[in-house]
């Protein structure tokens, strides 16, 4: 049965355009400009993936209070915003309230599509029983490739896609230095340096928030970032 | 000018007072002399009323036959005089002397009056002292031929002789007596000749009861045997004028008329003095006492002066010619004032013309010490002195003080507008802000300008990053259209289009990366955690990466091996070398050598990029690192002004600064960050 992706979007030119991407691979689409129409047709069904648009109209944070809604609905439904507002606040705001992903709008569309088919197959892997086929060990790292989660310790570190996607790239071969261009490409996105600096920088975080002497990230500077090998 | 010196000026404004007071002392003063003169002259109207009574002991009014300063005055002597040919035992000062003219220099003599007898001293200068003959003292037989001096004593229609002293040799002469009658030697007469080395002097002593009304005097000097004597004569006109002399009852009357402190003369109608009695030493001490006399000096310089004291004292040769005295003697009262800039000494005299029947037989003339007002207006002058000194120290401090304040107020408020603007704190409280006079509003006014310019400088920050927000949307319309259009079926020229159109949309979004950059820098420090790192282990690796990225330039790194740890965010430092490096490529040319430094300064840390190039243009270096600036020529996708700026927010952001200076052939970026690496 084709997925259900609902995108709620109050730049009409946008929102045809990513419908019309997303329902050319197979999608079904539920295009809404606003949160309350939104929040009628969720009442009615979830869908498989929401990409929501933070500032709708008049509506500033309506992004932010229909993610935190439809979290509360459904804890594994997954949530993409989409949105032009790049700052590093309204990024941590997004994720903190369980978004899965925080994109801007310079995403392009395979890059886009690329996400959305990860969250898809991550959704399905949770759902099967553990395989050990995708994992990837490195010392306390652990990579399930699959469920795309990544334990340091025997425990799950909550990242996000492109936080994966940048461990799985560094870790994949330690002691290589990845630089920026090879982690964007990695992570299925157009970044700036700057944001390379702070998705690095969470991941850090959350590592160091399970394990306070976690040191496996190494920044090389001038070049890039590599995992550390044990 | 500045305002303290203004202020200082305006301050030489409280010297009118003392010129206030120095004025109201003159007042003071001329208005006390003026009473004492008024009650002077009271005085001196009353006695002069009451010596009206003694017409007879005044000499008759000058006569036209004879001149009034040619009389002989006898002067009043208070011992007897020794016959001895000296003058040191007269009681008169020599400065009483008259002086004649003679013809080897000159004749000196002087007239006096003791106890019923007249003596007369005369010095006579003459190279050549011819005695008489002896026993030709006779005048009948040679005594021309003697040099000798004569008085000539008569009353007019009842007397007229001649009595000449001539001595055979110095010592005790006798006295011939010539009348038109007889000659005769006359013994009652005392005289005695005394040689000294630049001729002789005669000193003698006539009864009064020998003279007449008229005297005077020739003294003769004789050449020789057969020349004709030269005569030098006290009297100009044919016959001598009567003699003067003053008169004993009016002294005795005036002794009790004159007050202690107060000096008074009586002059006949020619001004010769005929009774003085008197002194003016002061009744009482001196006031002020010691230690003024400086005081004094002021005093003199402040006061009017008035003439010396020395002409108020009475005239040695015994007739009064003052100008006081004189218009007196022409019928007027006046007066006179007297003060010694020496001493202080003051002296107020009034003359009074003495008047019979509305004819002036005399003048009374009365002198008065002013110590009571010199001590008056001195006691005031202290006190004005004192008083203006120190109002004028207190209003010149009080201004000064209040100009320093005011102008330090001032100058505080500009160098903390000029610091505003140079550290790009504008809208930090300027001082003075909450005063409620003009500086304040001064201030207020800068610290409104300082915002409005804040307002204005947040306005061109944030533009980048606004203007890059706003046109994300219309871009990813774009894109997403264009990346649709990819799976529709196009044809080639149609495929063309859409890949320029692609293009074009990518070379927006890499220009709308650039913009919000510095916003998301400007994010990145405000959440970075400063860690202390080795700066020179990230230079060294960094700069190796350089080399990569571009081939066709050198890299030199250059560090002092005790600058490497630093305080900060190791990605946003070397991330504003990439700005800075960047840079230094555009504008160097093919293998150049582009040199990174750290150095240490005064516990700073100094990193610079230098590359060989295009001197900076001048009137561009401050502006070179604000937002939006570019001194690159012709238009670059890639750059819109913003690496620079993004460098400065980071270099600000670490407490540093950051300045381009040229260099020889090139340009010189200076980072300055604080070397401290335990900061907060």
């Amino acid at each position: 049965m084709a997925k259900r992706i609902a995108i709620v979007e109050d730049e009409a030119a946008i929102r045809d355009n990513y419908a019309a991407a997303f329902e050319r691979e197979g999608y079904v689409v539920d295009a809404y400009d606003a949160r309350g129409p939104a929040m009628q047709a969720f009442d009615a069904r979830l869908p498989d993936l929401v990409v929501i648009d933070i500032n709708l109209k008049d509506d500033v944070e309506g992004g932010f209070e229909l993610c935190r809604e439809l979290r509360a609905r459904a804890a594994e439904l997954p949530i993409i915003f989409l949105t032009a507002r790049d700052s590093e606040f309204d990024a941590v705001s997004g994720l903190r309230l369980g978004a899965d992903d925080y994109l801007t709008k310079d995403i392009s569309l395979p890059h886009l599509m690329a996400r959305i088919a990860a969250l898809f197959r991550r959704l399905d892997a949770l759902q099967k029983p553990q395989s050990t086929g995708g994992r990837i060990t490195r010392g306390d790292l652990e990579i399930d490739t699959d469920r795309m989660t990544i334990f340091w310790k025997s425990q799950p570190v909550g990242l996000t896609l492109t936080e994966f996607w940048l461990v799985h790239a560094m870790a994949r071969y330690p002691g290589h230095v990845k630089n920026r261009q090879q982690l964007m490409d990695a992570a299925q996105a157009v970044l700036d340096d700057n944001t390379i600096t702070s998705h690095i920088k969470r991941i850090r975080r959350k590592f160091v928030a399970i394990d306070a002497s976690f040191d496996a990230i190494e920044t090389v500077y001038g070049m890039g970032y590599r995992w550390l090998a044990d | 000018m500045n305002l303290k010196r203004q202020l200082l000026l305006v301050s030489v404004l409280t010297l009118v007072l003392p010129w206030a007071g120095y004025q109201f002392i003159r007042e003071t003063e001329s208005a006390l002399r003026a009473g004492q003169q008024q009650m002077l002259a009271g005085t001196a109207r009353a006695i002069a009323d009451s010596l009206a009574q003694y017409r007879e002991e005044f000499p008759d009014p000058a006569g036209s036959d004879y001149t009034v300063g040619d009389q002989l005055y006898g002067h009043r002597l208070e011992t007897r005089p020794e016959i001895d040919g000296y003058f040191d035992d007269w009681t008169i000062e020599r400065e009483s002397l008259q002086i004649l003219r003679g013809v080897d220099g000159p004749v000196s003599f002087a007239v006096g009056v003791f106890d019923q007898a007249v003596y007369l001293y005369v010095e006579v200068t003459d190279r050549n002292v011819i005695f008489a003959q002896p026993g030709a003292t006779t005048p009948d037989n040679g005594s021309r031929y003697s040099d000798r001096v004569s008085l000539i004593n008569t009353s007019p229609l009842y007397l007229d002789e001649m009595i000449s002293f001539s001595a055979e040799a110095p010592g005790q002469i006798v006295t011939v007596v010539q009348s038109e009658y007889a000659i005769r030697l006359d013994r009652e007469i005392l005289a005695y000749w005394q040689d000294v080395p630049y001729g002789y002097q005669i000193e003698a002593r006539i009864p009064v009861s020998k003279l007449g009304t008229h005297l005077g005097i020739v003294v003769s000097n004789t050449a020789g045997e057969l020349e004709s004597p030269v005569h030098s004569v006290s009297f100009a006109a044919p016959t001598p004028g009567p003699f003067v002399t003053p008169s004993p009852k009016l002294i005795e009357i005036t002794a009790n008329l004159a007050q202690r402190g107060t000096r008074l003369f009586v002059t006949d109608a020619s001004g010769w003095r005929i009774a003085a009695s008197g002194d003016l030493s002061a009744p009482s001490s001196p006031p002020g006492g010691a230690g003024s006399a400086w005081l004094r000096i002021a005093y003199d310089a402040l006061v009017e002066s008035g003439q010396e004291p020395a002409l108020a004292e009475p005239d040695p040769s015994g007739r009064e010619q003052q100008d006081y005295i004189a218009q007196a003697l022409d019928g007027s009262e006046s007066d006179s004032w007297f003060r010694s800039a020496d001493s202080g000494k003051a002296v107020v005299a009034v003359a009074e013309p003495i008047k019979v029947n509305n004819t002036i037989i005399g003048a009374i003339v009365l002198q008065q010490g002013t110590e009571a007002i010199l001590s008056l207006t001195n006691q005031g002058l202290v006190r004005l002195m004192n008083v203006t000194i120190i109002a004028t120290l207190l209003v010149a401090a009080t201004l000064l003080g209040y100009a320093t304040w005011l102008s330090r107020r001032i100058q505080k408020l500009s160098v903390a507008a000029e610091e505003a603007l140079d550290a790009d704190k504008l809208r930090s409280t300027l001082p003075s802000a909450s005063a409620g006079d003009e500086v304040g509003d001064l201030s207020r006014s800068f610290s409104h300008v300082l915002r409005q310019l804040a307002d204005y400088n947040d306005y061109l920050r944030s533009l980048a990053s606004k203007l890059s927000h706003e046109l994300r949307t219309p871009l990813a319309i774009v894109t997403s259209s264009l990346e649709n259009l990819d799976h529709e079926p196009l044809n080639e020229a149609s495929q063309g289009y859409a890949a320029r159109a692609r293009d074009g949309a990518d070379r927006l979004r890499r220009i709308l990366t650039a913009m919000s950059e510095a916003s998301r820098v400007e994010e990145l420090m405000e959440h970075a955690e400063p860690e202390n790192f080795e700066l020179c282990a990230a230079l060294t690796t960094t700069v190796a990466a350089y080399r990569d990225v571009y081939p066709d330039r050198s890299f030199r790194l250059d560090t002092d091996p005790d600058t490497t740890m630093l305080r900060g965010s190791p990605e946003l430092i070397i991330q504003m070398l990439d700005k800075l490096v960047d840079n230094a490529v555009d504008f160097s040319a093919k293998d150049d050598t582009i040199v990174i430094s750290l150095r240490s300064a005064e516990g700073a840390r100094l990193l610079t990029v230098s590359n060989p190039g295009p001197p900076l243009p001048e009137q561009m270096r401050s502006q070179l690192f604000d937002s939006m600036v570019s001194v690159r020529r012709g238009g670059d996708d890639k750059h819109l002004g913003l690496g620079l700026y993004v460098a400065k927010l980071i270099a600000e952001g670490h407490r540093g600064t950051i300045e381009a200076t040229n260099s020889e052939g090139g340009v010189t970026v200076t980072v300055t960050l604080p070397g401290d690496t335990n900061g907060e």
